[in-house]
């Protein structure tokens, strides 16, 4: 564009402005483009630009997009096994059904009879939960150990079906559930929590679903929701 | 809201394929680029499309984003806006893309990127100020609506040329304001 007023040492400072709005014309895109992927100068005043454009979103009030949208991304970028996007609805489904029976569990008296080996109750759990079929027929005590990040879990009452293991899945929010381990046949266990899961306990859901042996196949829930309860602090 | 150094330590792990890393980065900056997408597009529906193909793109992209200090919210909103834009026009009229266009730029503004983000706002507020009303409109509307020089034209009135040369000078007058 040939414009007079304009100084030509100007120009790419025009030019740079019109291509980070998108409004130059694409021959001149492209030309323009083709000087970017030289010139660090022409980038650097681009790059100008988006910042100082940047500042019209200020305004923007930031809006929770709905829960759907991570797991579906998720499911997206690492697969569909991966991103516990159709069993991560069943799941959902199967939570919200499930939330209503499990404010009704009364929590259980501090477990009896510290062994003297394997796994122990934490003495001063950070977080503690109480993970209940709705009938509970099934029935897990977890405490959070802060201090060596280990989550002891306690299989108080139920087991898996025949042939069957079950998993036990931390929800975090509203992102798609988390696998904390399979439980193993021992009633008591410690789970090992990984760091970037442990600050994510509070306030989370711990749930328990039917799983061929060894655990998921896919690193979503895939089979029933059997039993859930929410993480409190001790 | 997470600070500057914490998303940008967040986008340079997303760049070495860490999900935990990327499902943090998703909760600390998805409200604000949702809001963003939001608004461009003005559809719940597709917004939330287009807020899933961004964080895509900053999965498959955030290697090109160089840690150096420098604001890495703007570019994943200059990543976010140019995409709402992008289906706003292709929603509009058969018009050329943003997205393949307008690529983010590799390098970082200088240090006058580094201010305080309020403190940039207002600038660029009174910056804006300084231009005819009509003319900040115009450079608003480009921004944040992904209206063409077409568009603009038709909205003010004016020859395409004019309008072409009038949001021109006002890309200069901004610069100057802004270099302050």
């Amino acid at each position: 564009m040939s414009d007079h007023d304009i100084p030509e040492r100007d120009e790419d400072e025009v030019l740079a402005g019109e291509y980070a709005l998108g409004l130059l014309p694409p021959d001149e895109r492209a030309a323009f483009e083709s000087r970017l992927s030289q010139d660090p100068e022409l980038r650097a005043l681009v790059a100008r630009w988006q910042e100082d454009f940047a500042g019209l979103t200020e305004d923007i009030a930031p809006v929770a997009p709905p829960a759907r949208v991570l797991p579906a991304l998720e499911a997206q970028i690492f697969g569909p096994e991966q991103g516990a996007g159709r069993a991560g609805h069943g799941l959902w489904r199967l939570l919200a059904g499930a939330a209503a029976a499990c404010v009704l569990i009364v929590a259980l008296a501090v477990v009896t009879g510290v062994l003297d080996t394997g796994p122990t109750r934490p003495g001063d759990p950070a977080y503690v939960a109480e993970v209940a079929a709705e009938d509970e027929s099934l029935l897990v005590e977890a405490a959070f150990d802060a201090e060596d990040g280990t989550l002891y879990v306690d299989r108080r009452r139920g087991g898996p079906r025949p042939g069957r293991a079950l998993e036990l899945w931390l929800i975090a929010g509203d992102d798609a559930p988390v696998s904390l381990g399979v439980l193993p046949d021992d009633p008591e266990a410690e789970l090992p929590v990984s760091p970037d899961l442990r600050d994510r306990l509070a306030g989370g859901t711990l749930a328990i679903s039917d799983e061929p042996p060894g655990g998921s196949p896919t690193g979503a829930p895939t089979g029933d929701v059997l039993a859930v309860g929410q993480i409190t602090d001790s | 809201m997470a600070t500057p150094e914490e998303i940008e330590s967040l986008l340079s792990r997303v760049a070495t394929g860490d999900r935990g890393a990327f499902r943090q980065l998703y909760r600390h900056t998805s409200a604000k680029l949702f809001g963003i997408a939001l608004r461009i597009l003005s559809d719940r529906a597709e917004a939330e499309d287009a807020l899933q193909d961004i964080f895509v793109k900053v999965w498959d992209n955030a290697g090109r984003y160089q840690a150096n200090g420098l604001s890495p919210m703007t570019w994943l909103i200059t990543l976010a806006r140019n995409h709402a834009i992008d289906r706003l026009r292709r929603r509009r009229a058969g018009q050329g893309g943003l997205d393949e266009a307008a690529e983010l730029a590799d390098d970082r503004p200088g240090p006058e990127g580094q201010v305080m983000r309020t403190a940039q706002r207002d600038r660029l507020v009174a910056c804006f100020e300084e231009l005819e009303a009509a003319r900040a409109e115009a450079v608003r509307r480009a921004y944040l609506q992904g209206e063409t020089y077409a568009d603009l034209a038709e909205r003010f009135e004016v020859p395409l040329n004019t309008m072409r040369t009038w949001l021109r000078r006002s890309l200069l007058k901004l610069r100057e304001c802004l270099s302050r």
